[in-house]
């Protein structure tokens, strides 16, 4: 889990400023989505995840 | 952290921001990430750069918009936050979706949008079937996003939305001509109207000349792949495997041509007359400026009808490219090469990089020709060319 996890740092060499869009807020709730899960197919939501404490990553593998 | 994900305290959620699931299933497999990720390839979540991390707590709430892996043990994980946001529900970014839904209902958004014929809401049909539709649906979602560009078409999102799914078109059964290069021209366009868009500047870059790449896309992959094997595991197939231009690195000068010679100068090869091999060209950016370099991709296809299939036994597949004077190319001659089986009906795709000069204006062609052994149905096979003129825009700066 841990080679995995810095893996995972590995891959995020810089994270940028948070440009204009895709605004979450402090404070505030973030916004919910649905999306397909990647290995399933199945939708998956944010809200799923609901009573977790969550790192929320966008990212891309190029 | 690592801990405190293994102890349950801190889950990870990915989302990718790339056209293709199955290469960061690759990416996942090779690096060990157990973390549910998952895809959205029209950028719903509308990511104007990746990557972004952002930490919500248990509910739902946004505690930090720039967390420091250094620090997130102490600023994030071990902190308990109690105080609550209001109570009213956060804005949905897949309105189309609700939490709990198998799947959206395409009969009513269409309705909804044949009715109401607005862009926002043409879109959100073509969103629904751009996510949720599958392959069988990837047409549906063209015309979908077309109906909205056509009511605004000035809008950016759906622009890019719509390459998105021309370039799945492609890469599925249900591919057209010109899916590919619409694919790129969109990209193109929603990038102008919006330069500050990184991922949509990536998607032409990825496929698009080398002295406009920020770096290798896929150079990963095959390194990847040779790992996992060794582990004894089986890699996880690609359905589209990167391309020439997805593995090439960023250069800071265009190449010095390559020395090679035209094998068929005098053009004394009998063509191709029965179209038993048919030639597809993409030109990314399809536009070129003076001074600027693009690339181009040919693909080159046995036309199942008449069940033609390359024959491998004999001389390998070339592609010449004859530059006008003035034109550089990087590479004049590709050579295919073929595995060891004798008989293969896989599309075949080359590219390769032209650059223009300085004074370059208006339209120009390319003369190019495949050389290549095939057969037909019947078991009769040829030496054949195949002329393939290949036609650049010149832009003006």
């Amino acid at each position: 889990m841990g080679k995995a996890i810095a893996a995972l740092l590995g891959c995020i060499l810089a994270v940028p400023a948070l440009a204009e869009g895709y605004a979450p807020k402090v404070g505030e709730r973030h916004a919910e989505f649905t999306l397909p899960d990647i290995q399933t197919g199945k939708p998956v939501s944010l809200s799923d995840f609901r009573g977790k404490k969550i790192l929320l990553i966008q990212f891309a593998s190029w | 952290m690592a801990q405190a994900v293994k102890e349950g305290k801190l889950l990870i959620l990915g989302i990718t921001q790339e056209q293709h699931p199955d290469r960061c299933r690759l990416l996942a497999q090779w690096k060990g990430f157990h973390w549910p990720i998952l895809h959205d390839p029209i950028n719903i979540m509308g990511a104007p750069v990746v990557p972004i991390l952002v930490a919500i707590d248990e509910q739902g709430i946004v505690r930090d918009t720039k967390p420091r892996l250094a620090t997130i043990e102490t600023t994030f994980i071990r902190p308990a936050f109690t105080d609550a946001t209001s109570s009213d529900e956060p804005p949905r970014l897949t309105p189309f979706l609700s939490p709990g839904q198998a799947h959206p209902d395409f009969d009513i958004l269409h309705a909804s949008a044949e009715k109401e014929n607005l862009p926002r809401v043409w879109r959100a049909l073509a969103d629904a079937l751009a996510l949720w539709g599958g392959e069988k649906r990837v047409s549906a979602a063209i015309d979908a996003y077309t109906q909205a560009s056509k009511l605004d078409p000035k809008d950016a999102v759906t622009l890019f939305r719509l390459g998105v799914c021309y370039r799945r078109r492609y890469d599925s059964v249900q591919r057209q001509a010109g899916d590919f290069q619409a694919a790129i021209n969109l990209w193109s366009r929603a990038v102008n109207l919006d330069p500050n868009q990184y991922i949509w500047r990536r998607r032409v870059q990825q496929y698009g000349p080398r002295l406009d790449k920020p770096y290798s896309f896929y150079d990963w992959v095959n390194e990847a792949e040779r790992v996992i094997a060794a582990r004894g595991e089986k890699p996880v197939p690609l359905a589209v495997r990167p391309g020439g231009a997805e593995f090439a690195y960023p250069v800071k000068e265009f190449p010095a041509q390559a020395r090679a010679r035209s094998p068929d100068s005098e053009g004394k090869i009998n063509r191709d007359k029965h179209g038993l091999i048919r030639a597809e060209v993409t030109v990314v950016p399809q536009g070129v400026r003076p001074g600027r370099a693009t690339r181009i991709h040919v693909v080159l296809r046995p036309d199942a009808k008449q069940k033609a299939h390359w024959n491998n036994e004999a001389e390998p597949m070339r592609l010449w490219i004859d530059a006008p004077g003035g034109w550089q190319i990087d590479e004049p001659l590709l050579t295919w090469k073929a595995g060891k089986i004798a008989v293969t009906e896989e599309e075949r795709s080359l590219d390769f990089e032209v650059k223009a000069p300085a004074n370059a204006k208006g339209r120009i062609e390319l003369r190019a020709y495949a050389l290549y052994n095939v057969c037909d149905g019947g078991g009769r096979c040829w030496f054949l060319r195949l002329d393939i003129p290949i036609e650049l825009q010149v832009r003006e700066n």
